[in-house]
């Protein structure tokens, strides 16, 4: 029986996967949501081409990794010209926005991650948040497996270390 | 336990602490809405035949094209009009020189008959 999906159902199930993955590598929540619409956009277009809902959720994630880490590489090229510190810049708008997480962990969350360069960034995104192998991420952002398994690695001793370093209140 | 063990459970623990803090958001309110009025939209467009797309500017060509038939027959007619009206002037003119002719004549023949 060939896939039939409804969009309406498919925008339902996956905005808040596209939304929190674009937040999380541009470290941006405005830009994350202008990219979550224009993926989820973007998927209506290319629905006949996709063949069951793990190729959708597989695309989805691809095309959102790929639409953020652009997004982010021009952010930072135009915080360069102006002279600007874009962690600085991340860092004041995220005192801003308002959270209502638990842990103090899951508070600091983006601005913990923007400490981190693009390739480990998204590695831990799609490790942690979308608990995919080292090995599927690989495929997905291209790249060898030990690499992966690096930028990991290092992502998670440096997201440690920050975490360490700013939440001192909250380690025990 | 030695060291490495011990640095591989805090960071064992890190890992678990990370997964829950890095649960999905929620989506903006609206986004959904948002996007599905813009897919609305978009097939809406796409479904169009490419002669309704079109119709619109038949139409209004169609339109331009009678106003200008429309102004080339009243400009045809004016002119004509014109015409027909020079012409019964220099009737009118032709007639009056023939009158003016024929009186000069008759008023030579009386004053001849007078003399």
């Amino acid at each position: 029986m060939s896939w039939q999906p409804d969009f309406e159902e498919l925008v339902d199930e996956h905005q808040s996967m596209v939304f929190s993955m674009a937040w999380r590598i541009t470290g941006d929540r405005g830009l994350a949501e202008e990219i979550a619409q224009d993926v989820l956009l973007e998927l209506d277009r290319h629905l006949p081409r996709l063949g069951s809902a793990n190729h959708a959720r597989y695309w989805l994630r691809q095309v959102t990794l790929h639409r953020s880490t652009d997004a982010l590489r021009r952010k930072r090229t135009k915080a360069a010209s102006l002279g600007t510190d874009v962690w600085e810049e991340l860092e004041e708008r995220h005192g801003l926005v308002e959270m209502d997480r638990e842990s103090p962990l899951a508070v600091r969350m983006e601005q913990l991650l923007a400490a981190l360069p693009e390739a480990q960034r998204a590695a831990i995104v799609l490790r942690y948040q979308e608990d995919m192998s080292p090995d599927e991420i690989a495929v997905m952002m291209r790249a060898p497996v030990a690499t992966v398994k690096s930028n990991l690695q290092r992502g998670l001793k440096l997201l440690r270390a920050r975490a360490e370093q700013t939440l001192k209140e909250f380690v025990r | 336990m030695d060291h490495k063990d011990l640095g591989e459970n805090e960071m064992q623990d890190f890992e678990i602490k990370l997964r829950q803090a890095m649960q999905r958001q929620e989506a903006p309110l609206g986004l959904k809405q948002r996007v599905l009025a813009r897919a609305r939209e978009r097939r809406r467009a796409e479904r169009r035949p490419w002669w309704r797309v079109h119709f619109a500017q038949r139409i209004a060509a169609s339109l331009v094209l009678a106003a200008v038939c429309g102004g080339v027959a009243m400009y045809r007619q004016q002119m004509e009009e014109r015409r027909k009206g020079e012409e019964a002037r220099d009737q009118v003119l032709t007639a009056l020189r023939i009158t003016g002719r024929t009186l000069d004549r008759v008023n030579e023949k009386l004053a001849d008959d007078d003399k």
